[in-house]
């Protein structure tokens, strides 16, 4: 397979729900035998969906409709429940507050690890450090514990740490809407630029202008992946469904 | 030709290496005297062992291989050295999974870094011990080659403690009970080894076989023996007992791995 190519195949995804999770050693033993009821919840069905190398791929949806799930199969976080996913190269992913940072650590020692995750050395991490202090712009916070910073400065390391580790392919999920419109400027800005240089990157968002950049958009509903196509088509086809159903909740309140 | 190790299998050795070295230092941190510690710990440990039962108990503690020695303080570090190894690698392995789950909700990582990495760091705390023991035995002069079965022991106390390990560590990320539970479990378990004893004490009308049966077989009696051999009685251990120590070393460890790739895939789903 190429590098920077993500191929999901026939993927679905179960969880079970907390109400039906035994929370104690106790209640395991009581359950043994009792058949589980039907409180599986699958958050995705069936998503066939491939992204060339070098593309930069939008997904929209409702909440809820799995589009994180989506992602985090795509980072090797959850397994599928059904099929498989595989993403080719070095990938690094923002998907959350806080993404793969250790709350009692610094900044600095934060980097490393995530370093060490993507399988980079700590001379390797040492040598871009200062880049990635420049970028994220958090400044001597970065000797700090991280538990300490404020949500936009967790987005700013992240962001820097994941954008200057060379990455094949980048994970995004709506983390940067965080950030102050300086940092959003500069991170679209450098999204531009892993872009040319080739990087895949898989962006989550609500902002439909943020899509018209896409090369390709797919909608998710309901864990289905309902339409996969140009910005302008899949877009517009999210729009009018969403204000089809705002007219049928008006409908009722008349 | 150039010795190249895959990419996954070099980002695991950084990992361990990193989650190892994190181990060491939260272990003293914030102390001033670092790593003497780990020397005065043990130290402190057989010294008020071998007040209580060597000088107020009188226990009579068997004679060292050199025949010039008969020191309980002794006989009990060198059982306890393998008992530490063996509990620290069983409740570290619950710690050290708990500690980087958070994470492994977020990104991707090989989990069974975080516990390789801590039975590293523990490793080296007890290569620390052996030394403190080494050096003691050295000033009595009871020292020999049979020294080379001390690491074998240590190892073989790996295999089974960290196999272990991989098992409660995963089911106590389900359920915290377990860990409470393994550390009644583990309290019991330290009177069915003879650390604090001889195996002899047991050859009484009064004890029944089993209970002599399990406290000669159990695996952990099997690795302090070893050690035991090796560095107190200075004798070659018996093949019998070497065999079932290897075998029990090596299953645990293996079934515990195949457990822990199995279900560690599914902690980046707990609530
Ligand atoms: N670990 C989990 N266990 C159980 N259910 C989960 C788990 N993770 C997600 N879900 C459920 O899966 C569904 C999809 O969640 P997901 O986070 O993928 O949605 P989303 O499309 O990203 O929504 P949003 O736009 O709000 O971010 C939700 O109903 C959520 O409650
Ligand atoms: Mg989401």
């Amino acid at each position: 397979m190429t590098v920077g190519a993500i191929i999901v195949d026939g993927v679905s995804k179960r969880f079970r729900l907390e109400r039906n999770r035994p929370s104690s050693l106790k209640e395991a033993v009581l359950r043994v035998g009792r058949t589980r009821d039907a409180d599986e919840f699958w958050v995705l069905k069936n998503v066939d969906l491939d992204i060339a190398p070098g593309s930069f791929f939008g997904l929209i949806g409702h909440n809820g409709s799995g589009k994180s799930t989506l992602l985090r199969l795509m980072a090797g976080i959850h397994r599928p429940t059904v099929g498989s996913v595989e993403a080719t190269g070095r990938l690094s992913a923002l998907l959350e507050l806080g993404t793969g940072f250790h709350p009692d650590l610094t900044g600095r020692e934060n980097v490393y690890l995530n370093g060490a995750m993507l399988g980079i050395s700590r001379k390797q991490m040492t040598a871009s450090m200062d880049d990635i202090i420049e970028f994220s712009g958090i400044g001597d916070f970065v000797d700090e514990p991280v538990k300490i910073y404020s949500s936009g400065m967790y987005v700013r390391l992240g962001f820097a740490v994941a954008v200057n580790v060379s990455p094949d392919i980048l994970l995004v999920d709506e983390v940067i809407a965080v950030g102050d419109e300086e940092f959003q400027r500069r991170c679209l800005k450098h999204m531009d630029m892993l872009r040319d240089r080739g990087t895949t990157i898989v962006l989550v968002s609500h902002n439909t202008d943020l899509m018209d950049e896409c090369h390709q958009v797919g909608w998710l509903d309901h864990g289905k992946l309902v339409k996969v196509g140009t910005p302008g088509d899949v877009v517009s086809a999210y729009l009018q469904m969403v204000d089809s159903s705002e007219n049928t909740l008006r409908a009722h309140d008349i | 030709m150039q010795f190249s190790l895959s990419p996954s299998v070099r980002k695991s050795i950084t990992l361990i290496y990193h989650f190892a070295e994190r181990e060491s230092k939260s272990r003293y941190k914030r102390s001033l005297l670092g790593w003497f510690w780990s020397f005065l710990n043990p130290l402190v440990t057989v010294g008020v062992y071998w007040f209580i039962f060597g000088a107020v108990y009188r226990a009579e503690p068997p004679m060292t291989g050199n025949g010039n020695a008969e020191s309980f303080g002794l006989y009990l570090f060198t059982g306890l050295i393998i008992w530490t190894l063996f509990t620290g690698l069983v409740e570290g392995s619950m710690e050290w999974l708990t500690s980087v789950s958070d994470l492994r909700k977020k990104i991707y990582f090989p989990t069974e870094t975080a516990l390789l990495g801590g039975a590293a760091s523990n490793l080296v705390q007890t290569l620390l011990e052996v030394m403190v023991l080494v050096v003691i035995m050295g000033a009595l002069s009871n020292i020999g080659w049979t020294l080379v079965f001390l690491p074998v022991a240590m190892v073989l106390a790996l295999g089974f403690g960290l196999g272990l390990g991989f098992i409660v560590s995963v089911l106590n990320a389900r359920y915290r009970d377990v860990k409470y539970l393994m550390g009644i479990l583990l309290n019991v378990a330290f009177f069915a080894v003879p650390i604090v004893y001889t195996p002899e004490l047991l050859e009484s009308e009064e004890i029944p076989e089993a209970a002599r049966v399990l406290v000669e077989w159990n695996p952990v009696a099997l690795f302090i023996e070893i050690s035991r051999d090796a560095a107190y009685f200075l004798q070659v251990p018996l093949w019998n007992r070497f065999l079932a120590a290897l075998a029990w070393s090596v299953t645990t460890f293996v079934v515990g791995w195949v457990f822990f790739r199995k279900q560690s895939m599914s902690i980046s789903e707990e609530p």
